[in-house]
């Protein structure tokens, strides 16, 4: 286990190496980013004048080369825009951003895995249909509209929560709800259908005949092993969370990372863009790394070598 | 398999705490909603402003951005202000004097401090309007350029050197960039502590900036014009969703929200204690019409026939619901040199078009074909104008090929020049003077991107560039408007109108530059 983490710990660094280099390239195909910052009326003259002042008419490897050499000394650079170290810019983000993805992950769960029981226990009776067909509409669900009508709804017509903005806990209610019925509609269906099958496994079947009751059948022999999958959806969701929950942030106007990364690439800041996708990969390694001991913890079957 | 009664049951059991666990959270839950309550009641004398962008930095001469100017406005004075009316008014300055037709100089108010209460002398104009004129890398760099020097006289005494005769010195020095800057406390403590700690000598002073959250500022006790006694903080929002903003002000969790679309003008409106209120803006909508041999558009007659082809009030009455004004003139309405001729006005004729069109030798055997491209969500109802007019022109028998592109990628088409026949863009203007504008008719600020040349117009333009007798500058800026108009390198659409919702127990009066004063805001 130990040389499997640290061979995964190694692999760090030439998957963001690879990622920096993505996203350098596709910045600089997008466009010009001296064309976001002077007003349409600037002249041909004045753009170049700009253009050499941050040092964007060198060529490209050459740019990407003090961009890996800066990188090394731990310093990612100054946004155009706010003409600020990034990652300052960007770890300023981070505790609005990680605050509602926890808060939406946590209602996710609560929501998701006692729905996905109840439909397997109450496999094809009304309830179980009920929750299946909510599951369906919450993955269709486009999450802004929800947002728009959660607002409209609770905020608007029944003022009892705030339109909009993070401030104490009546704040992310809203946005975290937002978040977490789509995911919890994912963790729903799979809880039911991984459950149902485990129901159907011989040391099931054999528990049951050695007189145990039925809830330590489920809970105790079954319910951990139907947890796997969901491991599996809730470290893809979490890193999701963090750089994708872009348009529950705009909705709410919630101050977050996403809101920050939808304006850098709007406005081609690279500083910025680079800063917010190591620190996004990182999480994401983070918690694929950490979905791979759970697979351990849960099923000590799983070994890695 | 348990029945459904039984799985009623589960839900709990699955806490493992047989519902006490579930009914906490939710009596805590209850509880907490109940007790916060939200923010909803408007604090009297907190006045909130809600942007759809945030504030980009307190550097006043790097960022071309209305929401940061917004904010900064109300912290920071400049040697000349504008008025509501965009008249130049004196703010720092007591007098100013020509002493040649390339030397200014200017007498400052002694009695100003900044918000750390250094005293606000010419050193700080000197460094303030030097930093724009030679640092490369600011935004504001392009505008400023034109000043040559600029020197210390006595302590409040500056001369202004440009290199050329510049009629417009006084919009420059009244123009977002030319606010006076510390001297000492930046250069003491250097620009990273001064941009999260700025000091300024306006009428309000830094609280705090939560970036993409909110900026705060309060009334600056030591103020040389008496401190603002209306208000005890002020809040400027940042909600970048239209619908969100609106919420907001129907529960008076705002006061006042920035660019309201028109499919929200009616809850605004409906709602009991809001109201809709607009004003002009500087922004002309046109369309780039590429007069580049070769091209189609090259012929003035096919020029003519697009533009007679469009009803322009149409565009502004159906699509804006009345939220522009039809003009011939990139020029707005309220700038110097502006030809009010122009304004108010529009040639839609489609039975000329139709000539035109056929005298250029196009029929329906022998359609004229363009490409239109045009930004999607960038300006007010944007894509809905474009698909208008291309109806328009398709009526006329023009086959148009639309390409309505994301704004990164119509700016980077628009800004390396790749623009085809026809391109839809606003322009707005926050130097208040035709001199800007009308660069787009001279030969090299058009080379590549309309290619239309002028000998005339760009006489003219150059002689007005360097005009220090008013009169005859505007005169000749007219000439220059009636020349484009008639040659349509532009075909002028509308002028746009800002929509402010506002709370009713406010007094806001929009202003053409789309600023926010807070001293000129009242509570009723």
């Amino acid at each position: 286990m130990k040389k499997y983490l640290f061979r995964r710990i190694l692999q760090i660094i030439p998957v963001l190496f690879i990622i920096t280099f993505a996203v350098f390239f596709l910045i600089h195909v997008a466009g010009d980013p001296v064309a976001m910052m002077l007003p349409s009326d600037a002249t041909d003259s004045d753009r170049q004048i700009l253009r050499t002042a941050l040092g964007l008419d060198r060529p490209f490897i050459e740019q990407y080369g003090i961009f890996l050499s800066n990188l090394a000394r731990g310093n990612l650079g100054r946004s155009f825009r706010y003409r600020e170290e990034a990652l300052g810019i960007v770890f300023e983000r981070l505790p609005a951003t990680l605050e509602l993805a926890s808060f939406s992950m946590l209602l996710a769960v609560f929501i998701g895995i006692p729905f996905g029981i109840w439909s397997a226990k109450a496999r094809n009776s009304t309830m179980d249909l009920l929750i299946t067909g909510v599951s369906v509409l919450g993955r269709a669900m486009p999450s802004f509209w929800l947002g728009i009508m959660l607002i409209l709804f609770f905020a608007v017509k029944n003022p009892l929560f705030p339109v909009s903005g993070r401030g104490g806990i009546e704040h992310i209610i809203l946005p975290g709800f937002t978040l977490a019925f789509g995911i919890a509609a994912q963790i729903t269906p799979l809880v039911r259908s991984s459950l149902l099958e485990i129901l159907q496994q011989d040391y099931i079947r054999t528990a049951r005949s050695k007189g145990l009751g039925e809830k330590v059948v489920v809970y105790k022999h079954a319910f951990r092993n139907a947890l796997i999958p969901v491991v599996s959806i809730m470290a893809v969701q979490i890193p999701g969370l963090i750089g994708g929950a872009l348009i529950t942030e705009t909705v709410f106007s919630w101050p977050g990372l996403g809101q920050l990364v939808i304006q850098a690439i709007y406005g081609l800041d690279m500083a910025i863009v680079q800063a917010s996708v190591l620190v996004i990969a990182l999480v994401t390694i983070f918690f694929s790394l950490l979905a791979d001991v759970l697979y351990c913890i849960i099923d000590p079957r799983i070994q890695h070598r | 398999m348990p029945s459904y009664k039984n799985a009623g049951d589960t839900i709990t059991e699955v806490f493992f705490l047989k519902g006490k666990f579930l009914r906490t959270i939710a009596i805590a839950s209850i509880l907490t909603v109940v007790l916060a309550g939200p923010s909803l009641a408007a604090n009297g004398r907190v006045l909130t402003i809600a942007q759809g962008s945030d504030m980009l930095t307190f550097d006043t001469q790097n960022h071309l951005n209305t929401s940061t100017d917004c904010v900064l406005n109300n912290m920071t004075n400049l040697l000349y202000r504008k008025d509501a009316n965009a008249e130049v008014q004196p703010e720092l300055a007591v007098s100013h004097e020509r002493i040649s037709d390339t030397v200014w100089r200017f007498k400052i108010r002694n009695d100003v401090r900044f918000h750390n209460g250094d005293p606000l002398t010419a050193e700080d104009v000197q460094f303030t309007l030097m930093r724009a004129a030679t640092d490369k890398s600011l935004r504001e760099y392009p505008y400023f350029k034109v000043i040559k020097d600029v020197r210390v006289v006595d302590k409040f005494t500056v001369d202004i050197e440009t290199f050329e005769p510049l009629p417009t010195l006084l919009r420059l020095v009244s123009k977002q960039g030319s606010n006076i800057l510390p001297k000492s406390y930046i250069e003491k403590n250097g620009w990273d502590f001064f941009l999260k700690n700025p000091v300024y000598s306006g009428p309000f002073q830094f609280v705090s900036w939560v970036r993409d959250d909110r900026v705060v500022i309060k009334p600056f006790d030591g103020y040389w014009g008496g401190k603002n006694t209306e208000w005890d903080e002020i809040h400027f929002r940042v909600i970048p969703e239209v619908s969100t903003r609106v919420g907001e002000l129907l529960t008076g969790g705002v006061d006042i929200i920035y660019d309201v679309a028109p499919n929200e003008w009616n809850r605004i409106k409906n709602n009991k204690g809001t109201a809709l209120v607009n004003g002009e803006t500087t922004r002309i909508m046109l369309l780039v019409v590429r007069c580049t041999e070769g091209t189609v558009t090259a012929d003035k007659r096919v020029r003519e026939a697009i533009d007679y082809a469009i009803d322009n009030k149409a565009l502004t009455d159906i699509v804006l619901s009345g939220s522009g004004t039809p003009t011939r003139t990139r020029v707005s309405r309220g700038v110097t040199g502006f030809d009010p001729s122009l304004y108010n006005t529009y040639c839609y004729e489609p039975e000329k078009s139709r000539k035109l069109l056929a005298d250029a030798g196009y029929g329906e055997k022998n359609p004229l074909e363009i490409t239109f491209t045009a930004p999607r969500g960038r300006y007010l109802m944007d894509s809905e104008i474009a698909q208008m007019i291309a109806g328009m022109l398709e009526e006329a028998g023009i086959k148009v090929k639309l390409e309505l592109l994301e704004w990164t990628s119509f700016s980077s088409l628009y800004n390396a020049k790749k623009n085809r026949e026809l391109l839809l863009i606003g322009l707005a203007d926050n130097y208040f003077d035709a001199n800007y504008p009308l660069i787009h008719y001279t030969k090299d600020r058009a080379k590549n991107e309309t290619d239309f040349s002028n000998d005339e117009s760009d006489e003219l333009y150059k002689k007005a560039a360097k005009n220090m007798n008013q009169e005859e500058r505007v005169s000749q800026y007219h000439r220059i408007q009636q020349i484009a108009a008639e040659e349509r390198p532009h075909i002028c659409l509308y002028q746009l109108k800002a929509n402010y919702g506002v709370n009713d127990r406010i007094l806001f009066v929009p202003r053409i530059d789309e600023l926010t004063y807070i001293n000129e805001i009242h509570r009723k």
